[in-house]
């Protein structure tokens, strides 16, 4: 039960941050597609950064055990096929799972589109699950990380991914007020 | 706009000090107690097996650390999944989180063995070890032998446990059923889906 | 009818999710979802209409094997995502009822919608994750598979954007 209270407290705050970021309006997320808004680079970039250097050093400072975080199983061809999918699935909606609740949720009845098709899709793969079973377990990592892909320590791959997404991050901000 | 620059700045400098941050937290005791170890070893507290490593990396034991004490290069061409490698020339100067459990494998178990010694005399008393090292885990979690006689719920639990790696069972010796056809069972109450 | 405040910035929208997605891994040691709500609750429903079929699907088992997929986490999660949100909107003002006629968008771009949906729900179960659970959870926790998706999903995103134009004017 008390799991289920954070479960919700998790959920209303992270709707809220979404909608506040204007992630509920789908010509604003595929507009990322055609480079004239970047909200949903900037919004994913910082999000990920603040987490990890969070976790990072939450865990180094021994605030909690970031050992212990889920970190997802890496199955290459299925997630390398899964995300091309998916991001055609995204120009065309504008929305993303997460995303087409808030625009429900704001009035939209494409959120709503959305959502449907969303059900429909997990369905599909449900049904047609003995077929592709094989592939969805093909090529298991387990829960690899970048880290211990490269053989690079933790401290390191985290500076690393840190420069990149800051300059990144920069290089649009330059894009914006730039000519 | 000024408060999202100072936002960067501060990413840019914990991102920055992120490798030097290991370096700090080294403080422990260091001294050999060798009544401790002769009890651990007595216990069989001082060593996993293989499946058990296995099951462990699978559900995510919390604070596990996989440590391959092999050389780079032995490490590059088949590790164990989520493992890292220190070999045994820079296991002294790790650094070891005392909520961690350390499990140490080799080849064939006797350099982490001996591993476990010397990180017991640094102090470090939460690690393990595989004893049948990487043969071990070849035979007993990649490619097991069905035993011949075991329950459909047993066979279905080392099949799956060797599926999770991307092995698959060998057939038992007396018998030739057909092992594909047992029931896959998904990992345990892990949080499914996103 | 009440001024419509503009959408926060960013990047300080950006950290304050990132900290919640830390509170979330923290708290739960997971991180945060979405689509695993939508095959949960397909789960369900697989599961009431038709047993068998629920029963022959690997990929239903593993949603219904855990109790009940109507209370699931991740559902629960979302239920609160759409609370959240709506208040969010209602409360600034942003609330958009786009089923009236004025802005009611094109038959074409309602079934894009469904058609992207069907898409990302296909590709989200195939990659075991959608943006939030796999690319940004995953990603903070320095996955490989989490940014091999992150990075498909751009490449098609911009290689698909030019022949949907027409769809976002």
């Amino acid at each position: 039960m008390n799991d289920l209270l954070v479960a919700g407290g998790i959920g209303v705050a992270f709707g809220c941050a979404l909608e506040c970021a204007g992630l509920g309006d789908p010509p604003k997320l595929a507009g990322q597609f055609y480079l004239r808004d970047f909200t949903v680079l900037k919004v994913m970039l910082s999000a990920m950064l603040t987490a990890m250097l969070g976790a990072f050093w939450g865990g180094r400072l021994g605030m909690f055990d970031s050992a212990a975080f889920y970190v997802p199983d890496t199955y290459l061809l299925p997630q390398l096929l899964g995300g091309l999918v998916f991001g055609l699935g995204f120009v065309l909606s504008g929305l993303c799972p997460g995303t087409s609740c808030v625009a429900l949720a704001s009035g939209r009845v494409e959120g709503a589109a959305t959502m449907l098709g969303l059900f429909a899709g997990v369905l599909l793969v449900g049904m047609a699950f003995p077929a592709i079973e094989p592939f969805y377990r093909s090529t298991p990592y387990g829960p690899l990380t970048l880290q211990r892909l490269t053989g690079l320590p933790y401290g390191v791959m985290v500076a690393l991914v840190t420069v990149v997404a800051v300059s990144a991050l920069t290089w649009i901000a330059k894009r914006e007020t730039g000519p | 706009m000024k408060l999202v620059r100072q936002l960067g700045i501060s990413a840019l400098a914990l991102g920055l000090g992120a490798p030097f941050a290991g370096s700090l937290f080294r403080t422990q005791p260091r001294g050999l107690d060798l009544d401790s170890i002769a009890r651990a070893i007595d216990e069989g507290s001082d060593h996993v097996s293989a499946r058990q490593l296995a099951e462990w990396i699978r559900d995510r034991r919390p604070g596990l650390r996989v440590i391959d004490v092999r050389s780079p290069a032995e490490f590059r061409d088949d590790p164990i999944p989520t493992a890292e490698n220190v070999p045994i020339d820079q296991l002294a100067k790790s650094h070891f989180a005392p909520g961690q459990t350390m499990v140490l494998y080799s080849q064939e178990g006797a350099h982490a063995g001996q591993a476990w010694v010397m990180l017991r005399s640094l102090g470090v008393t939460q690690a393990v070890f595989v004893p049948g090292g990487l043969a071990d885990w070849r035979d007993e979690v990649l490619y097991p032998l069905l035993p011949p006689n075991a329950s459909p719920a047993e066979r279905a639990r080392i099949e799956a446990l060797s599926h999770y790696f991307g092995g698959s069972p060998r057939i038992g010796a007396e018998q030739g059923g057909n092992v594909a056809s047992a029931t896959r069972i998904g990992h345990g109450s892990r949080r499914r889906g996103c | 009818m009440r001024t419509r405040r503009p959408y926060a910035e960013p990047h300080l929208t950006g950290v304050c999710l990132g900290l919640l997605l830390l509170a979330c891994f923290a708290l739960t040691g997971q991180g945060l979802g979405a689509s695993g709500a939508f095959a949960s609750v397909a789960s369900g429903v697989v599961g009431t209409v038709s047993p068998e079929a629920a029963a022959h699907s690997a990929y239903f088992r593993s949603y219904l094997q855990d109790g009940s997929p109507w209370t699931a986490w991740i559902v629960v999660e979302i239920i609160g995502v759409l609370i959240g949100a709506s208040a969010s909107a209602a409360l600034a003002g942003r609330t958009r009822l786009t089923s009236v006629h004025a802005i009611r968008p094109s038959a074409g771009k309602l079934f894009a919608g469904v058609a992207g949906g069907t898409l990302m729900g296909i590709g989200a179960a195939l990659a075991r994750g959608c943006t939030s659970g796999l690319a940004l959870s995953g990603g903070a926790m320095l996955s490989v598979g989490a940014w091999i998706f992150m990075a498909a999903l751009f490449l098609a995103g911009f290689l698909a954007a030019p022949f949907v134009r027409r769809l976002w004017p």
